[in-house]
């Protein structure tokens, strides 16, 4: 349901979910003497050949195309740690595992660009799909139980993708069933009820993440 | 003459033949048995069953029901806290106590069933294996897995400790006998196929036992008799051949090893007396007999058949033959406490006359029995590995073979103390290369790894392949792989080219080195020697040269040509070389390591392109560790790192020191990790993270550095500020340093501005963290202390912001006394002044060394500082105002500084050039008072004169030269430094007024 939401009524594109999630930071190991680079967004490196060092995943990426660098799978990616999460995300339907907030960008970043960096990349990505199959569903399933006595929704743990897809969708819902709750929005129904509903995202609506 | 008849009593019942094991406890007042087909291991009281009962259902001691399936083994550590391990076919080993039989802990599990365990004699050390493919080597102190052998085919079904602790031999069941080196924790040799195969039959396995003196290892053989196998050779010594009609399945030695009992498939137990290979008793039984055990104090033997009934068979050697207990081979000290005193001395009557006896026997006998004497006369508190290692060695000198049984003794002491958690080595370490791994079969190691690059290899039918990596892929060169046909196994590195080495292998393959230029101008430039008759053991690179150490401590020196350049010999044995630039240093033996393990090493330094040795002394080493890393810093810092993980770094202070600056134990996270050291700088050291099995890094994935910072051994302090503490020493460390840098730029006549500027900043630096520990002792009330770091502060300014510091905090008692200092500092710039005039400029020199030599710069530094900057007016104020009221003559080498302070509109540049004229001067000054001080003898040690040419130094270094380094150093003094200058006119009012007293006088 979720995932076949109609594309035009997302906020954010997956493109520019991607482009935000650029920002998060990895460690990389690169292989050349380097200055520190000074960006608007901060200071990284100096670079030191096998030395870990912490920069955005973009220049990351970048580094890595240039054959600079290797990037270091970051801990939630390994096999027994997404394992884990699978077995606990399948287990408590009702809850979400904390993982990071842009983890379904990074770890596609991560196969297209450093897929020889991953251990046992095969495994992991089946994995990081699962997880998010599973996670999709417990949204589905979730969205499902909203009903008219609804106005707000406490999603905790949820990454930037998963909201992106069912946000626009959810904050309709839950502003349409805000009105038509609302006795005063039962009066008014016929004159001011259609002018109203796109601006107002309603106080009480608060999605936590 | 028949024995009685022995009558079995049930134990654990079965409807089909299953294998059962039966022990006795350390001192024969119980018997415990167990059965593959029942879950329980009973504790039976020996007294009570042969004493009444028999027949009768006497029930056992304890009863274990903890396994959830057959125990298919058992075994009891020796000595009286023993404890009681079982495995069982649940996969599971198990330890209880003894003989309570309370649970303490799941040993160890296995994938499959367990066949067989076996405590070594001191009971350090489990082995437990079955169908599992290794034999797991447990540490009892702690549980863990410290080893697992590898290399039997079939189910492991017999394990045996060699009552030396030497050896550890195991049989499958397809009578396939090892040996395993507890040392290496390898496979020693192999016996294939020398026992009976028992390949599906669960309920027979093969079992092989060591003689007590561990001299011979009895396994039965494949023609129904029994082979004792030599302890050393793994040789068939003789075979035990008689009346058994089917192989024989279990057997085992009487306490003296005078007797062996053995039990056959076809239901017989023969006792024989090994020395004339004859069986003196037999009995038969309904059943076969799958367990024996003769009581470790009397001449009884334990039996248990493979239905699960048990019985003792009491006086089974007669009475006209020699007691089965007597001369007992006392191997170690434990085995003493293994008995309760009393019940010794009760059981062994003719002890002396047994001793007597026994001298008469053979050679293997008597080495063991003098351990025993020596032993007895020397009293044991407590188990001492030292000391016992020393009897020992003592002892083997009877042995045949003096020289294999001393390192073997040793090893030995070192395997155990290496299972008990602590390490002994009392072995001259081996020759190695800083940066190499060892070699693992099918796997690349290293031979080289630096900051640079690594030189990895890995065997190939017969050749190796060789590659060069740099880290930095984008600098270094790109090497081609290199196919060895040599063999190399040392190698070093460097930006220049790679040198490659390998031990000879016999007449054929002679020891060569091979030197690799990365970059030549002419092709072919690659070089190799060939050693007749000698063997490189330890290589080195620096710039332009190559060296090699080999084993007739010669010291090769070739240039990037392949030209040999100097042949030198060293004092000893070599341990390691390192070269940086033009120096190369030299680890070697001094002599035979101490017998706590501690080595006792050489190190020089060579200077080749002088052809001079810069050091040589003794390289200082943890108590009991070995050398494990040797080189060079990247700025040139001879370093060590040992297996303790101590890093040293030698300075010149105190005449040649080694300060400890990072300790891998305070750095580590967890236990289980370890530090390999690749390199350091001057603040950092450069190591890769390995997790325990590990101690040193594998080539794939690649090794990722960690960064540590140096740091001082400070303990902690009542301050609570051993950061601070820690940086202030790294400070005056690193000043020391660049001083030393600055003394040698000096003597050869360069341009120490870099220098200088660097020193002036560390000043600024070690300054600010004085005086940030000055507000921390005054916050914690240590005023002496206090008083003291106020006396260190180099820069007049820094002292003045000390006084403001405590005028703040309110402390008038340190304000007295930090602005006696800054009186007496100025009293004493005043005098040197004054001296100038009349004396020569050597002398003022020395007077200046001689009074606190920091005063004097502080002063010159502040006049030259005060003028360009416009900030710090009070101090502008000063010095014009002390200036004109100096005595005239500060001519020689004030001329400048006086001109400067008056004219502000001077140019920094100009001035530049003028000081850097008085440099000169200086330095011509430093010098005359180095000869000057010689003459006047006494003090012309090497140290004495560095400091007091360091002292020179420092006078001149101490003096900020460039205008551009001042200011940046007035802005980076703290705001309320500067607020406190401000605040600081009426002080420096009144410490001139006496100051300009004195002077007017």
């Amino acid at each position: 349901m979720a995932g076949q939401s109609d594309p035009h009524l997302s906020i954010f594109s997956p493109s520019e979910v991607e482009f935000v999630a650029e920002d998060e930071i990895v460690d990389i190991v690169p292989n050349i003497r380097m200055d520190a680079l000074n960006m608007i967004c901060g200071d990284f490196g100096p670079f030191f050949p096998q030395i870990p060092t912490k920069v955005p995943l973009w220049l990351a990426v970048a580094l890595k195309k240039r054959g600079k660098c290797t990037i270091r799978t970051p801990d939630w990616m390994t096999l027994d740690r997404l394992t884990q999460v699978l077995e606990a995300e399948r287990e408590s339907p009702r809850e979400f595992q904390p993982l990071p907030f842009h983890y379904i960008e990074i770890s596609k970043l991560l196969f297209d660009h450093a897929r020889d960096d991953i251990s046992d990349a095969y495994l992991v990505r089946s994995l990081i799909e699962d997880i998010r199959d599973v996670r999709f569903h417990k949204v589905e399933t979730g969205l499902e139980t909203i009903s008219g006595r609804t106005h707000a929704v406490k999603l905790k743990n949820l990454s930037a993708m998963e909201v992106n897809i069912v946000r626009p969708f959810m904050v309709r819902t839950l502003q349409a069933f805000y009105k038509h709750d609302s006795p005063q929005m039962i009066q008014q129904a016929d004159n001011a009820g259609s002018r109203s509903t796109p601006v107002d995202r309603g106080p009480r609506v608060s999605l936590h993440f | 003459m028949k024995g009685r008849a022995v009558k079995l009593r049930e134990a654990h019942k079965s409807s089909s033949p299953a294998l059962c094991s039966a022990a006795w406890g350390p001192g024969g007042q119980h018997v415990v048995t167990a059965s593959a087909a029942d879950t329980a291991v009973l504790i039976h009281d020996a007294a009570a069953l042969l004493a009444g009962g028999r027949g009768s259902g006497l029930a056992p001691l304890t009863m274990i029901r903890l396994h959830k399936d057959g125990v298919t083994a058992l075994a009891i550590a020796p000595g009286a806290g023993g404890s009681l391990a079982s495995g069982s076919i649940d996969h599971s080993v198990k330890f209880f106590t003894f003989p309570e039989g309370k649970f303490q802990s799941n040993v160890a599990r296995f994938t499959l069933p367990i066949r067989s365990l076996a405590f070594n004699k001191k009971g350090t050390l489990l082995a437990a294996a079955g169908d599992d493919d290794g034999i797991k080597l447990i540490a009892t102190i702690d549980n863990t897995i410290s080893k697992v052998l590898k290399g039997h085919k079939g189910s492991v079904t017999g394990l045996a400790f060699d009552p030396k602790n030497d050896y550890l031999a195991s049989v499958d069941s397809f009578g396939t006998v090892m040996y395993w080196d507890l040392c290496i924790g390898g496979e020693a040799r192999t016996l294939s196929r020398v026992a009976p195969t028992f390949r599906s039959d669960n309920s027979v396995r093969n079992m092989l036992c060591w003689s007590p003196d561990g001299q011979t290892l009895a396994v039965p053989g494949l023609r129904n008799n029994v082979v004792l196998y030599d302890r050393d050779t793994g040789e068939e010594v003789s075979t035990l051949k008689g009346d058994h009609e089917q192989p024989v399945c279990s057997l085992c030695w009487s306490p003296n090893g005078r007797y062996l009992a053995t039990a056959g498939l076809d239901r017989q137990v023969l006792v024989w007396d090994v020395k004339s290979r004859q069986d003196i008793e037999r009995q038969k039984f309904d059943e076969r007999i799958c367990s024996l055990a003769w009581k470790p104090d009397g001449n009884s033997l334990l039996l248990i058949d493979v239905m699960g009934r048990f019985g003792i068979w009491e006086s089974v050697i007669p009475s006209t033959m020699k007691s089965p207990t007597e001369g007992i081979p006392d191997l170690n000290s434990t085995k003493v406490s293994l008995f309760d005193d009393d019940d010794d001395d009760d059981e062994k009557p003719c002890t002396s006359g047994g001793l007597e006896d026994d001298i008469d026997e053979s050679l293997s006998d008597s080495a063991p029995l003098s351990h025993k004497r020596l032993k007895r006369k020397s009293t044991f508190d407590g188990y001492s590995e030292d000391e016992d290692l020393i009897h020992q060695l003592d002892s083997s000198k009877r042995m045949k073979d003096k020289h294999k049984d001393k390192k073997k003794d040793t090893e030995k002491a070192n395997n155990d103390s290496a299972t008990s958690g602590r390490l002994v080595t009392a072995r001259m370490q081996a020759a190695f290369q800083p940066g190499s791994t060892l070699p693992q079969f099918g796997m690349r190691n290293f031979l080289a790894y630096n900051m640079l690059g690594s030189i990895t290899t890995i065997e190939n039918e017969g050749h190796s392949h060789v590659e060069v990596d740099f880290h930095d892929t984008g600098r270094g060169p790109r090497v081609p792989s290199m196919t060895d046909y040599f063999g190399f196994t040392m190698a070093a590195l460097n930006e220049s080219g790679s040198v490659f080495a390998n031990p000879c292998k016999g007449d054929k393959n002679m020891s060569t080195l091979m030197y690799r230029p990365f970059d030549s101008w002419a092709g072919n430039s690659e070089w190799s020697m060939r050693f007749e008759g000698e063997e490189v053991k330890a290589v080195a690179l620096g710039a332009g040269w190559v060296a090699a150490v080999t084993n007739l401590n010669f010291v090769r020196i070739f240039t990037e040509g392949g030209l040999q350049m100097h042949i030198l010999s060293v004092s000893g044995p070599v341990v390691t070389a390192a070269g940086h630039g033009d120096q190369l240093a030299i680890v070697s033996h001094a002599s035979d390591c101490l017998p706590s393990g501690d080595q006792v090493l050489d190190v020089k330094v060579f200077n080749i392109s002088e052809r001079a040795q810069s050091l040589s002394g003794r390289l200082l080493l943890t108590p009991s560790s070995q050398l494990s890393w040797f080189g060079f810093s990247e700025n040139g810092q001879l370093s060590s790192y040992d297996s303790k993980g101590t890093l040293r770094v030698f300075s010149s202070q105190f005449g040649g020191s080694w300060l400890p600056l990072f300790s891998s134990v305070k750095a580590r996270k967890s236990d289980d990790e370890s530090h390999w050291v690749v390199g350091l700088d001057a603040n950092n050291i450069f190591c890769i993270l390995c997790k325990h099995p590990q101690s040193y890094p594998q080539v794939m994935p690649k090794p990722v550095l960690t960064i540590f910072e140096l740091s001082f051994p400070i303990a902690s302090s009542d301050l609570g500020a051993n950061s601070l503490e820690n940086e202030f020493m790294m400070r005056k460390l690193h000043l020391s340093q660049i001083q030393n840098k600055m003394d040698e730029m000096a003597a050869l006549g360069l341009d120490t501005t870099a220098y200088e500027d660097e020193a002036f900043n560390m000043e600024a630096g070690l300054d600010r963290c004085i005086l940030r520990l000055i507000s921390s002792c005054c916050s914690g009330d240590k005023l002496v202390r206090a008083t003291e770091l106020a006396k260190l502060l180099t820069l007049e300014k820094s002292m003045k912001g000390a006084l403001t510091l405590v005028t703040r905090l309110k402390l008038p008692m340190l304000q007295e006394k930090f602005s006696s200092i800054l009186e007496e500092r100025m009293l004493n710039d005043r005098k040197v002044a004054g001296a100038v005039g009349f004396c020569s400029n050597a002398t003022i020199k020395r007077l200046t060394t001689y009074e606190t030599p920091p005063s004097k710069l502080v002063q010159n530094g502040n006049n030259l500082l005060g003028s360009p900057s416009p900030i710090p007016k009070p101090g502008n104020h000063e010095s014009s105002l002390t200036e004109p009221k100096k005595p005239e003559a500060e001519q020689a080498r004030g001329n400048n500084t006086l001109k400067a302070s008056p004219s502000p509109a001077f140019t920094p540049l100009a001035k530049v050039s003028k000081n850097s004229e008085t440099k000169r001067d200086k330095i011509g000054a430093s010098n005359a008072t180095v000869v000057d001080q010689n003459k006047k003898g006494g003090m012309d040690q090497n140290g004495a004169r560095k400091m007091s040419t360091e002292d020179c130094n420092r006078t001149e270094l101490q003096r900020p030269v460039n205008p551009f380094a001042k200011s940046s150093s007035s802005k980076e003094q703290s705001p309320s430094l500067l607020d406190s200058i401000k605040k600081m006119n009426v002080e420096t009012e009144k410490v001139e007024k006496p100051n300009s007293k004195k002077v007017k006088v």
